[in-house]
């Protein structure tokens, strides 16, 4: 059965940074701050409050999951976090709009689209 | 010092949440306050915790309801007092008198716990209707 990812769309900045921050590799909370931090070069920056307040939502939309796996000899009082296939395809859908916005706002700013050049 | 106040903060917040990521907000602090400071995360703890009582535990709910009798009681009382039988009357000068006083303030105190309740209502549902548009773009921005 097709997931219907058009119902979480669009997502709200700190949702994307984190679903984005976790695309590539299972984090912990501290992990993903720092690399919302990152991706953002400093602009963005995600208090641990808000952080936790979207990481509850994600998981009850089942967007995010706990993952099972950690390194040995971690502080136990970390706990890593995972994108599920749902959250991946919700990332995935959230930028195909995002691009779809640029273009058109780049054809209406008049600005040159490097989208066909990639 | 500060280390303790943020405990507090976390404390205060539901026991769901605070049970599911209260030890990770902790360790976070720990390491954070050295590179963030620890004001920044005080305030976000502080801005945590009204966010997940206001917003995610329905307490509002409470809050609302009993503002909304506040109002009423407000409302109804003082118009009673500005506008009833009480701001009329002089000196009490018979039994009949006094009774027919009595039922003219009961009607007035109704009249006004009525308008009372209709402010109220009308107040509440602009209020929810700016409430909701709010959230809904703040999901969507």
């Amino acid at each position: 059965m097709e997931t219907d990812y058009a119902r979480f769309l669009p997502l709200a900045p700190a949702t994307l940074h984190i679903l984005l921050s976790l695309a590539g590799e299972d984090r912990h909370g501290y992990g993903i701050m720092q690399e919302v931090a990152r991706q953002s070069e400093g602009k963005y920056k995600l208090g641990p409050g808000t952080l936790y307040d979207n990481l509850q939502r994600l998981m009850d939309q089942g967007l995010v999951d706990e993952a099972k796996r950690r390194p040995a000899g971690e502080d136990p009082r970390r706990r890593y976090y995972r994108l599920t296939p749902v959250g991946r395809g919700v990332l995935a859908s959230e930028i195909s709009r995002l691009e779809e916005v640029v273009h058109e706002a780049k054809l209406r700013l008049r600005l040159p689209d490097t989208r066909s050049a990639t | 010092m500060n280390r303790t106040l943020y405990r507090c903060l976390l404390r205060l917040h539901p026991g769901g949440f605070r049970r599911q990521f209260g030890e990770e907000m902790l360790w976070i602090f720990d390491e954070a306050s050295v590179t963030q400071g620890s004001g920044a995360l005080l305030v976000d703890a502080a801005r945590s915790l009204a966010r997940q009582w206001v917003l995610r535990s329905g307490s509002w709910k409470v809050a609302v309801a009993l503002a909304g009798a506040l109002i009423q009681v407000t409302i109804g009382g003082l118009g009673h007092l500005l506008f009833g039988p009480l701001a009329e009357r002089g000196p009490l000068r018979s039994a009949n008198a006094a009774a027919r006083i009595d039922l003219d303030a009961l009607i007035q105190i109704g009249i006004w716990t009525v308008s009372g309740i209709v402010l109220s209502v009308v107040l509440l549902a602009v209020w929810v209707k700016k409430f909701n548009a709010r959230r809904i773009r703040a999901v969507h921005l």
